[in-house]
């Protein structure tokens, strides 16, 4: 046991040695919470727009203006035709083309259904599918106000539907990204850091030929493995503090729930992800070797969390495989408690399936991880 | 008891058969070399004794007990230091030396006392608080050999530990290693030094996974049977292609100095002139040398390729 103490007594010593890792842990989590908390932005905003006017009329201009002076949208002027405003599109000037018909007016006042057609570039789907949100919003509370001039009563008024009812987001109510993206990166940045770290600092052992030297010593794998992972978890978890803390110094977004619940599900996390890291040292000869087996598990762990598409997206096979994603439970985990303040009793389900994955994954890699060299 | 007992040692990688059976013992105060170029299999034999890796055939027993089984037995009382620089280059020079102290479980005090010593002959205590990376290469190599002496082995095992090393550490490291075999430690050691060889007690020299030849080296160079000539001359290449087609000439060898002629036939200074003069060879002088190692392994690597050559045909 005391053997294990020596152990992180002497990672301690090289860890606060070398300055990239003390870089790491003050200044890459504060770093990727401002550059990426505004860069990735689900937001959007001046999409650039054109319309075709055929009705000409008060109300079709009323539109017009509505589309025009939102921050949602880039107004480019009218087009003159149908086919105009599609060479607009084409030449990729416009994303979004917004069709009045004739009769517009005539319609709405005679209580037929006028149709309005929006025509989106779908290069970008995401952008695409939210701008076409926009414009149901902006119509239908166009149609209300318009309703409500003729006067309507308000009971015929909640029938107006031209489309969909607008969504209310709860806990993330202006919908602003950076509210989900930043615990996101949290949880990306600890993935990050232990399976990295860990596989990288094992190998580099390897490569300086003192991992040779330790095996020829009375220690014992699980002495070894403890004492490389222990440090890590410590670095870990210093960063995600530090992370903490620059979400709400930079965005306000101060953790609703309760630390140490987090806490708590952050280890079940990293039991995984430290075990993957020790996974890829069992392969690896060469650090280079270590990030890259560690990068290529990651890159599916965090497209497959929810993290940027939503797992309800996904087509169902690929959902089914997120269930054997550990990161997708902590994002989960991550949010409800860093937004909403969920208690941990709530979360059990997800906390107990990361435990179960993790000491999987944990127990498996150290049992690969061998005190022979064969 | 004999600390190393190696029996029949087999290992094979793949296709490749790195030791091809070789047997030797290790006594109490002795240094054993294994003498050899890259690839002749003297690391496998070490990591094998070490218990780093599994032997495919063979026996060997460390300090009585067999190695396959008393895996932790060989680690806990065996010192090894690998081929290549292994300490950790970011801590000290004393808390490498107090590191590995501690994976052993060697008490504060103990480590003290033999701190003391081991700074005593590696003349490392100026330095101690010096980070690893920052020492010469022959200072690294001692503080790996006093790193491994932490725990006091009885048995000592290095893989080629002067690799690279410049000659006067390399001399004061072996001053180390003999002195220690003085006070009863076993020291088994690889080299591709063949000057190295010549302070063993007992070499093995290793090609190809065999030992060509196993004994003490005095009596390995009492060995060569016929006279050997230095050939000095401006053109060594021209005159080798010229020489070692010639039947009676056939174990000549390139060296720094010149051509090493090995005169089978017996023809003496003056003959060996006359045969250069018929074939028109430059040189500048020829005189009688004596015989060292490296004359001895390359003419038992000759004589076993032709041997294995007739087997063949």
């Amino acid at each position: 046991m005391h053997r294990i103490l020596y152990l992180i007594q002497k990672e301690f010593r090289q860890i606060l040695r070398q300055r990239a890792y003390l870089g790491l842990i003050f200044i890459m989590p504060f770093l990727q919470i401002v550059v990426l908390g505004f860069a990735i932005t689900t937001d959007v905003k001046n999409v650039p727009i054109t319309i075709v006017d055929e009705d000409h009329s008060a109300m079709s201009r009323r539109l017009v203006d509505a589309f025009s002076v939102t921050q949602s949208f880039d107004f480019q002027g009218l087009s003159q035709s149908s086919n105009q405003a599609k060479e607009v599109m084409k030449r990729g000037l416009v994303k979004l083309i917004l069709h009045i018909p004739p009769d517009f007016e005539k319609d709405l006042k005679n209580n037929v259904h006028p149709k309005v057609q929006a025509i989106v570039d779908g290069v970008d789907g995401n952008t695409a599918g939210i701008a076409l949100a926009y414009v149901n919003q902006i119509a239908v509370k166009l149609q209300q106000e318009w309703y409500s001039e003729m006067g309507l009563h308000p009971e015929e008024l909640l029938e107006v539907h031209l489309t969909e009812v607008e969504t209310r987001m709860a806990y993330n109510a202006a919908l602003e990204s950076v509210n989900n993206i930043v615990p996101g990166i949290l949880a990306v940045l600890l993935m990050a850091v232990t399976a990295f770290l860990t596989g990288m600092s094992i190998v580099r052992e390897k490569e300086i030929g003192t991992l040779e030297q330790l095996m020829v010593t009375p220690i014992q794998n699980i002495e070894l493995v403890l004492g490389k992972v222990v440090p890590m978890l410590v670095v870990a978890f210093l960063l995600f503090n530090v992370g903490m803390l620059g979400a709400g110094l930079i965005f306000g977004l101060w953790m609703k729930g309760n630390l140490f619940s987090l806490y708590l599900m952050l280890v079940f996390f990293c039991l995984s992800t430290l075990g993957l890291g020790i996974f890829a040292s069992t392969i690896a000869k060469t650090q280079q070797q270590a990030m890259f087996i560690a990068w290529f598990f990651m890159v599916f762990a965090i497209l497959l969390s929810g993290f940027f598409v939503p797992i309800e997206n996904m087509p169902d096979f690929i959902q089914m495989i997120t269930y054997l994603n550990p990161v997708r439970y902590f994002m989960v985990v991550i949010r409800e408690i860093y937004l909403k303040g969920t208690e941990i009793q709530f979360l059990w389900k997800e906390g107990l399936a990361m435990l179960v994955f993790g000491l999987v994954t944990f127990i498996s890699a150290s049992l690969r991880f061998h005190k022979r060299l064969n | 008891m004999i600390p190393i007992v190696i029996n029949n040692l087999k290992k094979s990688y793949g296709a490749v058969q790195a030791v091809k059976g070789v047997s030797f013992e290790v006594e109490v105060g002795e240094v054993f070399g294994l003498i050899g170029p890259d690839g002749a299999g003297k690391t496998t034999i070490i990591r094998t004794l070490v218990s780093l890796l599994d032997p495919d055939e063979g026996e060997i027993i460390f300090m009585g007990k067999n190695v396959i089984g008393n895996t932790k037995f060989v680690r806990s009382n065996i010192g090894y230091m690998p081929q290549r620089f292994s300490l950790y280059r970011d801590l000290t020079v004393e808390e490498n030396l107090r590191f590995f102290g501690d994976l052993f479980k060697v008490s504060t005090d103990v480590q003290d006392k033999l701190m003391k010593k081991l700074y005593a002959f590696s003349k490392l205590a100026p330095f101690k608080n010096r980070r690893a990376e920052a020492l010469s290469g022959g200072m690294k190599q001692k503080l790996a050999l006093s790193c491994m002496l932490m725990h006091q082995p009885k048995v000592i095992v290095l893989d080629e530990p002067t690799f690279g090393v410049d000659p006067v550490s390399r001399s004061e490291f072996w001053d180390i290693l003999k002195s220690l075999a003085h006070e009863g430690t076993s020291v088994l050691v690889s080299t591709a030094y063949m000057d190295e060889a010549e302070l063993c007690d007992k070499i093995a020299l290793m090609f190809q996974g065999n030992f060509l030849a196993l004994d003490k080296p005095d009596k390995l160079l009492q060995s060569y049977e016929f006279p050997l000539y230095l050939i000095e001359t401006d053109q060594v290449h021209t005159a080798y292609n010229k020489l070692y087609k010639l039947e009676e000439f056939s174990d000549c060898n390139l060296f720094g100095n010149g051509l090493h002629v090995s005169d089978k036939n017996n023809y003496g200074e003056a003959g060996i002139k006359g045969i250069l003069d018929k074939k028109q060879v430059e040189y500048k002088s020829v005189h009688r040398i004596e015989a060292d190692l490296e004359d001895i392994f390359l003419k038992l690597i000759k004589d076993g390729s032709e041997t294995s050559g007739r087997e063949q045909r």
